[in-house]
């Protein structure tokens, strides 16, 4: 795995500039900034409004987080290319080094690690070792068992790849708030959608 | 003597302003547009989990029907996309329009609770909570809550020293961003409705967590008010004011 992830990031790595610098550059400069705390707080009321609404059936409201962050997604990749102009990504692993160096860290100014890739290279791992979601939270002993608390960003992930071709399914493995030892996401990618050419066109 | 006296107070002060700014610098941020995202979307998510319940309830009756929609959902976890939810709520009913409001105002007054602790322990020096009366109460919801949720200040705060407050808001980040024209529709200004009724929670929840927590105690209503002329925007701005109501019935 790390020899995988090791030539990975190096072959990645841009012609004039590279992704970490061209994110930590966007996040410094051209970033309107809200206190951390706010935002975890806020989360923290939608989770537990979603709780008592579906009366603790947590697989509910991990769907419906799912969905949320799906609504999100589909309008924050307008945001992202906007902000940063990248070109499509050639591999999916250039794309995992522009979602953890650039997208994770222009919105939330976390960094993931990149790992544990499949052995055909579809599927990836994030690794959060901070998550601003979750800053402060535990969960009750009911909770720990089935929620997955950041559900909503799966959903992100999923809605923004979705708007750029890519047809992904994306899933929590563990998570610390669970007693996990990391916080890891996989990123499963299913096909590349066809770019669709109006009928009648050569 | 005295005049020395003076000047290292204020130089303490300039000193704890300081300290805090640096303190406040120095907090992890995020950036400001998912927020503002993740706060607007928590209103097609309140119409989403209505509609699930209701058709939940529905469904009660026919459990092999349930379960096969509980498979068939599997397949389209996504659920439907916001703008469309946004209509449903304008064709729901009146009970679950009133369903849909009262949970975004939960959501509202759970983040207005929270959002008092935070400020307690920010250190900010010119905040102090002994001894406040209601109307530093309501003049710290207006400078120091909305500052930290909305980057600015409430515009103008009335009172009539009974209880009652116009709070004014010219430019209301949230619904900021809205296409609306200056003759809106009863339609658009209903579908405005739910983005207001997080805030009025909010504003319940700080009153709730210093001292004001008896039910029923504290009520808030927001309505889209048109801004003074003064106040008149370019073409093409957002030209609409919100105006929060809140009544405060105060023991006597």
């Amino acid at each position: 795995m790390s020899a995988n992830s090791a030539s990975i990031s190096a072959s990645s790595a841009g012609p004039k500039k590279s992704l970490k610098t061209f994110g930590d550059d966007i996040w410094k400069n051209k970033t309107a900034k809200i206190n951390a705390e706010l935002f975890t707080l806020t989360y923290g009321s939608i989770v537990s409004q979603l709780c008592t609404d579906f009366e603790r059936d947590f697989k509910k409201v991990n769907s419906q987080l799912y969905a949320m962050g799906y609504n999100i997604g589909v309008r924050l990749i307008e945001d992202f290319l906007a902000r940063t102009a990248l070109p499509r990504c050639d591999s999916l692993a250039q794309t995992s080094e522009v979602i953890s160096k650039c997208a994770f860290k222009i919105f939330l100014n976390v960094t993931p690690q990149v790992g544990n890739w499949s052995n055909n290279k579809d599927a990836f791992s994030l690794f959060l070792d901070e998550n601003p979601l979750s800053d402060f939270v535990e969960l009750p002993m009911d909770a720990a068992k089935e929620l997955w608390y950041s559900n909503i960003l799966c959903g992100v992930l999923r809605g923004a790849l979705e708007m750029v071709q890519m047809d992904c399914d994306v899933w929590f493995v563990n998570d610390v708030l669970r007693g996990g030892q990391s916080t890891e996401m996989r990123v499963k990618l299913n096909r590349i959608m066809k770019d669709e050419i109006p009928a009648g066109e050569d | 003597m005295g005049d020395s006296g003076l000047a290292s107070e204020v130089n303490e002060h300039q000193r704890l302003q300081l300290q805090f700014q640096l303190f406040q610098e120095s907090l992890p941020k995020v950036d400001e547009t998912i927020y503002r995202m993740l706060l607007n979307e928590a209103v097609p998510l309140a119409i989403s989990v209505e509609k699930s319940l209701t058709h939940h309830k529905e469904d009660a009756t026919g459990q092999l029907e349930a379960e096969l929609d509980s498979k068939l959902a599997l397949e389209s976890q996504q659920g439907d996309a916001s703008h469309k939810l946004l209509k449903d709520y304008l064709a729901a009913d009146q009970d679950q329009q009133t369903r849909i409001k009262t949970r975004l105002e939960n959501i509202g007054f759970q983040l207005g609770q929270k959002l008092s602790q935070l400020l307690i322990f920010s250190n900010n020096p010119n905040l102090s909570f002994k001894d406040m009366d209601l109307l530093s109460v309501m003049k710290f919801v207006c400078r120091d809550v909305w500052k930290q949720v909305f980057g600015k200040q409430i515009d103008n705060l009335k009172t009539n020293h009974r209880g009652t407050f116009y709070l004014l808001d010219y430019n209301y980040k949230p619904i900021e961003p809205f296409t609306l024209e200056e003759d809106l529709s009863d339609q658009e200004q209903k579908l405005i409705e739910p983005f207001l009724h997080v805030p009025c929670g909010m504003i319940r929840g700080v009153l709730a967590s210093l001292g004001f927590e008896k039910e029923g105690q504290v009520t808030c209503q927001a309505t889209l008010v048109d801004p003074p002329d003064s106040k008149q925007a370019g073409a093409g701005t957002f030209t609409k004011s919100v105006s929060f109501n809140v009544q405060v019935l105060v023991g006597r």
